[in-house]
């Protein structure tokens, strides 16, 4: 199984009672895996998907402090975003714990791994653990639970695998007897819990000036003590299931050498091959894995020193500034203060998911081997580099466009067709300021104009920077500042930056193009996916039926700004939707404040339906009222298409595999939810002008 | 990657369009061979309506004398446009 699963696996068995999460890739599927188990009942959790990662260690926090066993998963850039939550679970004292599946931190972006991305969480107070292999990934999950939840502990634990590498790779993984996990784990009673029925405090978040350097040394302390604790764990994990992983580091065939290469998490496997063929050849270098990078095992490295002449340190991490990585740093500094030190060499690697192969390794390991022989260090930090070949297939055209045929787009996406007509309108004056998502995966690269890749939370920011900086040039008027935002990145990330910018009346058009989910992690659900749909994190199984919960109202939300306009639209009304975009345009344009228009964009991937279908159902949507097309200008409600009678729902759901598990009573309950919100339409309509707007 | 000349003599900024290929400069992504089904278009029927050109998600088809023309290198083969003809017009094929 892939190392994802496992992971999925091993926090079944340690029957965690709470789980929070937000879609990142390549994390995705542990919380995907977990989702099904509680679909079909095989755990019993509560599952919380948040809409940011923020929010998501929030969750975890409080379910930890609350006293419940409580996983959660990211990496790269939602392990980034939630960095203020991650900064106060060790003071909380929450023993929670987080699974990083490693991808690089951007910077320049990259879904593939490397430890940029926990490098700025080491220093808070975490114990941080490394897998090479998927079982490893699972019996780290038990472990670390046990190990965080010790009373001389009590600290979150992050586990780390390497993305793609491990999270996607399959592997053999035996998975243990559930009975056995439990006399090892047992659950977790914390005497401490936040519980207003059985004791009246909780932990304090402050402490006075003169107590801050007391308490960093107690959790150094505490974090110091551990170490045995981790010790402990993985040789009773061992006598009880017949593996261990040497809790802190594993040396792997070190006797008798002079030499040694350190390295982290899967690498290993190769260097151990590497290892293998430098021995085979009579050259004494071993290999040390890094198990526990938090605490450091300072007390073992320096252990090891005293034996050898020369260590080289394989690091896919770099810590910009000092000239070298991560890992060498901190062995660097836990063998200073020895009176015979090895000599050190830092290799930086496999950044951004680089492949380091068997013979890297062994040049690696003969690079060590030669500085021991000469005695010195000929270059302190190499850089293992290697040549790259474009892949992507351009075809040149004569004529310069907004935007070029031919896109990367899953065949049928109905966000293309929506991205071709927007920019088509815009004209060339346009920068698109776009949030991570499908569009600028299959679009950043295939555009005329400038495509900037923003933060996903941010994005709303990113376009005010924009457009107030065309303001001072005197250019408002002309560059039209826009986004193209998936429903992920609208209605739940990105709602804070855009509401911020919408009630300071930002010149700057929104455009949401809406799957329904996150498509470009894999279908998660979002705050606009339709009640009852099917999605990754909302599966149909004995227990669950698909999202239990309405989608949003964000237009509404939105026109609650009192911003100039509003609109929804539909691929399947082009003319309406182009005549949106310029009327978004030209109030934009005229100063007037910040323009939004919703447009619903069916994904044949995503909602399971033949490709040639996304017009179809586009337009099914519109005439059974699924997908009403409003225009607030001003605050005068429009419905733009009105049909006599609107056709009955079940014409709309059928097309579409994402709601093949219905029940005639859910398909009831979304035909009420939708003749609901259409009659609210109306009303708003009736009204002639929302009262909030002068 | 680091053998390249920097662009306005900034050492290690990557544009678009420069190196990596891709947008910035002229250019369509080669999709053609992602195709199963080939719109195959009767010229006789079509009323020159464009839905067609409209609808491709890929802009494969363009506005010609005869109706809408096919750029095989960026169609994918979605059948929208053959869904979307109100005449029955295109038919897809199997390439
Ligand atoms: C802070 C942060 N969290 C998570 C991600 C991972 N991520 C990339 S694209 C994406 C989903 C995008 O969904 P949506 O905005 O709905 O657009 P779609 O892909 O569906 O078009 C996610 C969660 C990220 N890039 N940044
Ligand atoms: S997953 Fe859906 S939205 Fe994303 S490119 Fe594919 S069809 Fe388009
Ligand atoms: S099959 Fe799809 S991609 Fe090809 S021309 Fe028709 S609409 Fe365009």
């Amino acid at each position: 199984m892939p190392g994802n699963k496992a992971v999925a696996y091993g926090v079944k068995l340690s029957r965690v009672e709470g789980i929070s999460l937000f879609p990142i890739t390549p994390q995705t599927t542990i919380v995907e895996y977990l989702a099904d188990f509680i679909a079909n009942g095989e755990l019993e959790a509560e599952y919380i998907h948040a809409e940011g990662e923020h929010t998501a260690m929030g969750v975890a926090i409080g379910l930890s402090l609350a006293g419940v066993r409580t996983f959660t998963a990211t990496n790269s850039q939602g392990l980034a975003y939630m960095h203020e939550c991650v900064a106060q679970a060790p003071a909380y004292r929450t023993p929670l714990l987080m699974a990083i599946a490693n991808r690089t931190l951007g910077w320049f972006w990259s879904i593939q791994p490397d430890y940029s991305d926990v490098m700025p969480e080491l220093n808070l107070g975490w114990v941080i653990q490394f897998v090479e292999s998927n079982q490893e990934c699972l019996d780290t999950v038990i472990q670390l639970y046990k190990i965080a939840e010790d009373k001389r502990v009590m600290l979150p634990a992050m586990l780390c695998l390497d993305g793609f590498y491990l999270s996607y790779s399959n592997e053999r993984v035996e998975i243990p007897d559930q009975g056995e996990v439990d006399d090892f784990l047992p659950p977790y009673e914390p005497e401490h819990s936040v519980d207003p029925t059985l004791r009246d405090f909780g932990p304090a978040a402050g402490l006075p000036p003169p107590l801050h350097t007391t308490y960093r040394r107690i959790y150094e302390e505490i974090l110091h003590d551990a170490k045995a604790v981790i010790k402990e764990v993985d040789e009773e994990f061992g006598r009880r299931f017949g593996r261990s992983y040497g809790g802190l580091i594993e040396e792997y065939r070190c006797d008798d050498v002079d030499t040694l290469l350190v390295t982290m998490g899967s690498m290993t496997t190769a260097a151990r091959r590497a290892i293998d063929r430098l021995q085979g050849e009579g050259r004494r270098i071993g290999l040390v894995k890094v198990k526990t990078l938090r605490p450091f095992p300072i007390e073992e490295f320096r252990a090891l020193a005293e034996r050898v002449d020369a260590i080289g340190v394989v690091d896919r991490m770099m810590l910009h500034g000092t000239g070298g990585g991560g890992l060498f740093a901190d062995l660097k500094s836990a063998l200073y203060s020895l009176e015979e030190r090895p000599l050190l060499v830092d290799f930086i690697a496999g950044m951004g998911g680089d492949d380091i192969s068997t013979m890297d390794f062994v040049e690696m390991g003969e690079r060590v081997l030669k500085t021991a022989e000469r005695g010195r260090v000929e270059r302190e930090v190499e850089y293992v580099e290697h040549p790259y070949q474009p892949t992507a297939r351009i075809i040149p055209l004569k004529e310069k466009r907004v935007i070029y045929p031919g896109s990367g787009g899953c065949t049928g996406c109905g966000a293309s067709i929506i991205i071709r007509h927007v920019l088509d309108v815009l004209g060339p004056n346009t920068v698109i300021v776009d949030p991570p998502n499908c569009a600028g995966v299959n679009y950043a690269s295939v555009v005329g104009v400038p495509w900037i890749l923003a933060n996903y939370a941010a994005t709303a920011g990113y376009q005010t920077g924009f457009y107030r900086a065309y303001k001072l040039k005197g250019k408002a008027d002309k560059v039209h500042v826009v986004s193209f935002a998936g429903d992920g990145g609208t209605v739940d990330i990105g709602l804070q930056a855009l509401s911020g910018a919408a009630e300071r009346g930002e010149s700057i058009i929104w455009i949401c193009y809406d799957n329904e989910a996150y498509m470009n992690t894999g279908i998660q659900r979002s705050g606009s996916t339709p009640l009852f749909a099917r999605t990754t994190t909302t599966p149909a199984g004995k227990v669950w039926r698909g999202k239990g919960e309405r989608p949003k109202n964000v237009p509404l939300i939105m026109a609650a700004h009192g911003i100039p306009y509003v609109a929804t639209a539909s691929i399947a009304f082009i003319p309406d939707l182009r005549r949106k975009v310029k009327r978004a345009a030209e109030i934009t344009s005229a100063g007037k404040g910040l323009a939004y228009i919703h447009i619903q964009a069916p994904c044949p991937t995503g909602w399971y339906y033949p490709p040639e279908k996304t017009v179809e159902v586009a337009r099914l949507a519109v005439l059974t009222g699924a997908w009403p097309l409003i225009e607030i200008e001003e605050g005068r409600v429009k419905i733009n298409v009105k049909p006599k009678k609107l056709r009955p729902i079940k014409e709309y759901l059928r097309l579409q595999g994402r709601f093949r598990h219905l029940t005639d009573e859910q398909i009831e309950e979304i035909q009420r939810w939708v003749n609901e919100s259409w009659e609210s339409w109306l009303k708003l309509e009736e009204m002639g002008k929302l009262p909030w707007y002068k | 990657m680091s053998r390249e000349e920097p662009p306005f003599g900034i050492k290690g900024l990557v544009l678009r369009g420069g190196p990596l290929g891709g947008g910035g400069v002229s250019g369509g992504m080669y999709v053609g061979d992602w195709k199963i089904f080939s719109p195959k278009i009767d010229y006789e029927r079509c009323t020159k309506c464009w839905l067609c050109v409209t609808y491709c998600p890929e802009a494969a088809l363009s506005k010609g004398e005869r109706g809408p023309e096919l750029d095989p290198r960026f169609c994918k083969g979605c059948g929208i446009c053959g869904n979307e003809c109100p005449v029955e017009a295109i038919e897809m094929v199997r390439e």
